[in-house]
């Protein structure tokens, strides 16, 4: 057993399993109560990983917070949690979409105390994916995020929320399908004695041939996760289906999931895969890009929209992974991690129209600039951010990515940057049609968001300006563990 | 940097120009929405502070031989290192003063235009967020900084152009306005990635040293070629150029501050501040010439059908703009700079003219704005026949030295083709540009009783407050030509491009100043005399007239493009595929899975018969296997 100091990352997932505990304890009515000790202990779970984001040393390469307890010897499988540069603005950002998803759904109604259960329990699984470091753990914390997904989107979704949670549901399973046994196939290659991702990523663990094959599976597993170009289809629509707050950390979190674990097992530990394998990656992420804005611009629905744009935006995170360089892989945590905020706002924006105008189909919006200026204004701060205006968040995500690329794949960073002009294209297009015009009779007595439902949406806003003016708060974080591991490599 | 005092204050006051604004911006936004008054106070007192900064950098280095770099680190992750600083060198220094002057006029002037509007504050705002940005790219040290706030000055003037959003033709026009700038932004960048692979540096001051010379030609030649791709997105230059008429449906103060004076010139002000480094390729050279030629003509011509006056006033300003690239591009930095400087002053007056006679006429109709008297309203007038006159380049306005200027740089050049251009642009300009005074001047048809100035919502204190801005961009206009020689002076300080020979023929000045009389007596011929139908010359021939009302049928193939390849082709083949194809394909998976289900569910009858058969059968044939194939 091994602690380096007070457990911050266990802590932040009791945090999140003693909310679950005291939900389920609470008698159902108690809709209030249930809403406010959700809000308290989401809170504390973000107070915890901010803790724990800024008190990271940059300064100091390697694993941090580092938590260790054997649990099966003989097979090797521990409860290992750590943070590196990649996981922690991971954990930041499932911390923010988590309180600020929680804070959204206020005026939930419906099974109140089934939905908050089910969505801790989700969350738990994905802090608990970003923060392990045992392959064993990695698995079912993937599992664990899973099954919430499909009670959430099937009960209190929206548009064929059967059809999209089964649709999800079906995907990601064929997913860990893949996963499952690239991480059985790892183990026995590497004797059978560990799950230890830091003692598996050791150079000639595997052979040139062992990482080709493992990280295909890994890729693929974790690319339809990841919303990568053809496996993508699950990711709109699922969006759509689901309420809100699960869109939020669908989209914001649950997208990254993918990425990271292609990043933490696949790139980890079959490096000679990963170069083998790049311009595959870079030929998908570019077709995606290009593809899931093309797809966005003949959307009629505001969350297939958001839901296209995902696909295109993890497209540029695909792409930054796929160029083999500390620039890439900078860029594209980082813009997991501006995607996720921004996306989050995206949906938070939308829940609010959606309770209020009941449709989300843009040619029946209209004009609600001068009805509800905030919610628009919302949304139209995530827009900007998706079409990447400098001094938001994303910029600077595709900014490296795209310097990166440029660098490695002349052609595909060409294409890429290309795209830019019809992501404006769609994004100004809804901003246009759904939001400016003149104003509907039918939604003029509609009300703005006040201030107390406005707060999930300030802290994310904020959010997005703060790492679009200060974005080397994160870069310093997210190279600290970058160029260890691109030195490290053979 | 080598006095160290002396560079604190210059310091203090290039971050207090840059940084102001941005306050004020999000103060506005923030926190007083809610009082149209307070906000416009906040807005004007920080651009008011940046003007006297302003001011005082441009006097202090009045005399700087070398430019002063400040830069700090902004970000930095692998090789990537973005820096943001300030660069105050002469080109700079005069822009800044420019950006912080009109910046300052037009935000007087809209505290009448805008008077009574509901979206005063948010007007402000975005005001504010206009100048931080404009200033800041301005002062940009590095390519980077400076794209940075290239792509924030057309976010302003999207937020802007569709500030009243609930006009379908202003939000549809500030899209335009937006993508099409993109589409020349993305070859902007791509630029920027080139020389930053190549070059490893993207400070200005290195790029325009010598040392970038020791870059292969044709890198240089295929930067700077994309890098033009911006200026021509940003500037509205032939292909381009579409946006920026349609960008008239923003207030008109928007017009006369983005985009006539100072965003659309942030174009020809990146060509002057890469002056060196495209020096270095003449291919480049030669294409910026050719582009900004095609520009000034072609939108010269779309000029001179318009009845809109506001439109009239942005196609002249995309071939004012074109002419300045032909300046520059023909190798004489000082002429290009020096008419962007004159033209931000007369064309700025020209705008705010024509904002005042719209808000006394109710409309943009310039046989309209005629009827209704707008001759009597003295000031805007007296001052738009000034402004007139310096855009036709009439002595001794400040436009006539500027145009004079770069005439004689295009005669320097070895093929006439370009003089000779430049002598129909200055015809044709002329003639469009006292087509629509003499319209208003004179109006034909019954005059209408209605006096402008009665027309109602005109208040008398609004008007004054217009009038002043008018009354000093004229004055500025009067004297700013014969400040050339100092000018020219100024800028070349420790300039390190090359420098034309002075020097042009002698029956220059002559030549254009015939081509300006000329046009001037067609159009008092066809609009002004007495007994003329006011029926332009290309407007009597039916074709033409068409072709230059569509604008050359560019935005129609612009549009042809969007609807019939993008949307329909392959927007509507991707939707489609995902429907189609990756679902139908998923779908088609699962529901074969379920009709293998239900073969196999006819097995499961439930009798207990069938069951026992079967497990019979298997025994059996278990058994026979073991038979024929012992276990040896």
């Amino acid at each position: 057993m091994e602690f380096s100091n007070f457990p911050y990352l266990t802590a932040i997932l009791l945090s999140c399993v003693f909310g679950l505990l005291i939900i389920l304890f609470l008698p159902d009515e108690k809709k209030q109560a249930i809403k406010q000790i959700s809000a308290v202990f989401s809170g504390l779970t973000l107070v915890l990983s901010l803790v724990v984001f800024c008190t990271y040393d940059t300064g100091r390469a390697g694993l941090q917070f580092a938590e260790r307890v054997t649990w099966v010897p003989s097979l090797g499988i521990s409860y290992f949690n750590a943070a590196d540069g990649f996981s922690l603005p991971m954990i930041l950002l499932t911390g923010i979409v988590f309180f600020t998803g929680v804070l959204t759904m206020r005026e939930l109604e419906l099974r109140v105390k089934e939905f908050y259960a089910l969505y801790f329990l989700l969350v738990t699984g994905v802090f608990g994916l970003f923060m392990s470091f045992d392959l064993f753990f990695i698995f079912i914390w993937y599992d664990v995020s899973l099954f919430p997904m499909y009670l959430l989107i099937a009960v209190w979704g929206s548009t064929r929320k059967e059809y999209g949670a089964m649709k999800l549901t079906l995907y990601l399973l064929a997913g860990s399908a893949l996963i499952l046994p690239a991480i059985i196939y790892l183990h026995v290659a590497a004797g059978g004695t560990s799950f230890d991702i830091t003692a598996l990523m050791r150079p000639g663990t595997f052979s040139p041939f062992q990482q080709k094959l493992a990280f295909l599976l890994l890729f693929i597993g974790f690319g339809i996760l990841a919303g990568v170009w053809p496996f993508h289809t699950w990711s709109p629509v699922g969006h759509v289906a689901a309420p809100t707050a699960v869109s939020m950390v669908h989209a914001g979190v649950l997208m990254k999931i993918g990425a990271f674990g292609v990043l933490r097992v696949a790139i980890f530990l079959c490096p000679e895969g990963w170069k083998f394998w790049a311009p595959l990656m870079a030929t998908l992420a570019v077709i995606g890009i290009v593809y899931g804005a093309l797809a966005a611009l003949s959307q009629t629905d505001l969350k297939f929209v958001v839901g296209y744009s995902s696909v295109s935006h993890m497209g540029i995170v695909g792409l930054g992974l796929s160029t083999l360089t500390v620039d890439g892989l900078n860029g594209a945590v980082f813009q997991m991690f501006a995607h996720g905020i921004m996306t989050a706002l995206f949906f938070s924006a939308i829940g609010y129209i959606y309770d209020r105008t009941h449709t989300k189909m843009i040619p029946e919006l209209g004009g609600l600039s001068r009805v509800m200026p905030k919610a628009s204004g919302y949304f139209i701060l995530a827009a900007l951010t998706g079409i990447g205006v400098p001094c938001l968040a994303s910029f600077w995500g595709e900014l490296v990515v795209f310097i990166a690329a440029f660098k490695t794949y002349p052609v595909a960073g060409v294409s890429a940057v290309g795209a830019l002009v019809i992501g404006a294209l769609f994004m100004l297009r809804v901003v246009q049609r759904a939001f400016y015009g003149p104003m509907q009779a039918k939604f003029a007595h509609l009300a703005d968001i006040p201030f107390h439902l406005g707060i999930p949406r300030m802290i994310l806003a904020a959010v997005i300006v703060f790492f679009g003016l200060f974005p080397s708060v994160l870069f310093d974080v997210i190279d600290s563990a970058a160029v260890p591991f691109m030195r490290g490599l053979p | 940097m080598t006095y160290p005092a002396a560079a604190d204050l210059t310091l203090t006051a290039a971050i207090a120009a840059t940084a102001l604004p941005l306050a004020a911006f999000a103060v506005i936004l923030l926190l007083t929405r809610g009082f149209p008054r307070l906000s416009a106070a906040l807005s004007i007192a920080a651009i008011s502070v940046a003007l006297v900064c302003a001011g005082l950098l441009l006097v202090r280095h009045g005399h700087l031989e070398t430019p002063l770099e400040y830069s700090t680190l902004w970000m930095a992750g692998g090789d990537i290192v973005v820096r943001v600083g300030f660069l105050i060198d002469p080109l700079s220094l005069l822009m800044l003063m420019i950006v912080a002057v009109i910046c300052f006029l037009v935000q007087v002037y809209s505290l009448g235009y805008m008077a009574g509007d509901p979206g005063f504050a948010r007007y402000y705002a975005f005001m504010s967020l206009f100048a931080w940005a404009m200033m800041n790219l301005t002062l940009a040290a590095s390519l980077l900084q400076l794209y940075i706030f290239w792509e924030l000055v057309g976010l302003s003037s999207y937020l802007l152009i569709g500030f009243w959003y609930e006009k379908f033709s202003a939000s549809e026009a500030g899209k335009k306005a937006f993508v099409m700038t993109r589409l020349g932004d993305v070859a902007f960048f791509i630029g920027i990635l080139l020389v930053l692979l190549n070059f490893g540096n993207l400070s200005i001051l290195e790029l325009n040293s010598p040392r970038a010379g020791f870059l292969p030609p044709a890198v240089v030649t295929v930067s700077a070629l994309l890098i033009f791709g911006g200026i021509v997105g940003k500037s509205a230059q032939f292909p381009l150029l579409t946006w920026l008429p349609d960008a008239m449906e923003g207030p008109t103060p928007v017009s006369a501050l983005l985009h006539s004076a100072t965003m659309v010139a942030a174009g020809v002000y990146l060509l002057a501040r890469l002056f060196p480094f495209f020096s270095m390729s003449p291919a480049a050279l030669q294409v910026c010439l050719a582009v900004g030629a095609v520009s000034m003509l072609l939108s010269a011509t779309m000029a001179m059908v318009s009845r809109d006056i506001k439109q009239v006033w942005a196609y002249s300003t995309i071939s004012q703009l074109g002419l300045m690239i032909m300046g520059l591009a023909a190798g004489d930095y000082v002429a290009g700079v020096f008419h962007l400087t004159t033209h931000a002053g007369f064309k700025a007056l020209l705008f705010l003219c024509a904002g005042v006679f719209i808000h006394a006429c109710g409309g943009n109709d310039m046989f309209e704005i005629g009827r209704r008297g707008a001759r009597h309203l003295k000031i805007p007038m007296i001052c738009m026949i000034i402004a007139a006159a310096a855009l036709s380049g009439v002595p001794p306005l400040s436009g006539f030295f500027s145009k004079e200027l770069i005439l004689a740089a295009l005669a320097g050049r070895p093929s006439p083709i370009w003089l000779a251009a430049g002598l129909l642009g200055a015809f044709l300009t002329t003639y469009y540009t006292f087509r629509l005074i003499f319209i208003i001047l004179f109006p034909r048809g019954e005059a209408q009783a209605k006096d402008a100035h009665a027309d109602g919502h005109n208040s008398e204190a609004g008007y004054r407050v217009m009038a002043a801005p008018l009354i000093v961009l004229a004055a500025v206009t009067g004297v700013l030509g014969f400040g050339g020689h100092a000018l020219g002076r100024f800028l070349l300080q420790g300039f390190p491009g090359p420098v034309p020979g002075a020097g042009h023929p002698t029956w220059l000045p002559f030549a254009a100043l015939g081509a300006t009389a000329a046009a001037v007596g067609l159009a008092w011929f066809e609009f002004g005399r007495r007994g003329a139908d006011q029926v332009g010359f290309v407007e009597r021939v039916e074709p033409l007239r068409e072709l230059f009302r569509r604008r050359w049928y560019i935005d129609d193939a612009y549009r042809w493009l969007l609807d019939h390849v993008l949307y329909r082709v392959f927007s509507a083949f991707c939707a489609k595929n995902d429907q189609k194809v990756i679902d139908g394909a998923v779908d088609g998976l699962g529901g074969s899975m379920a009709a293998a289900g239900r073969i196999l569910a006819v097995l499961h009858t439930g009798s207990v018969q069938f069951r026992l058969l079967v497990v019979s059968v298997v025994l059996i044939l278990l058994g026979l296997y073991y038979f024929v194939y012992p276990l040896n």
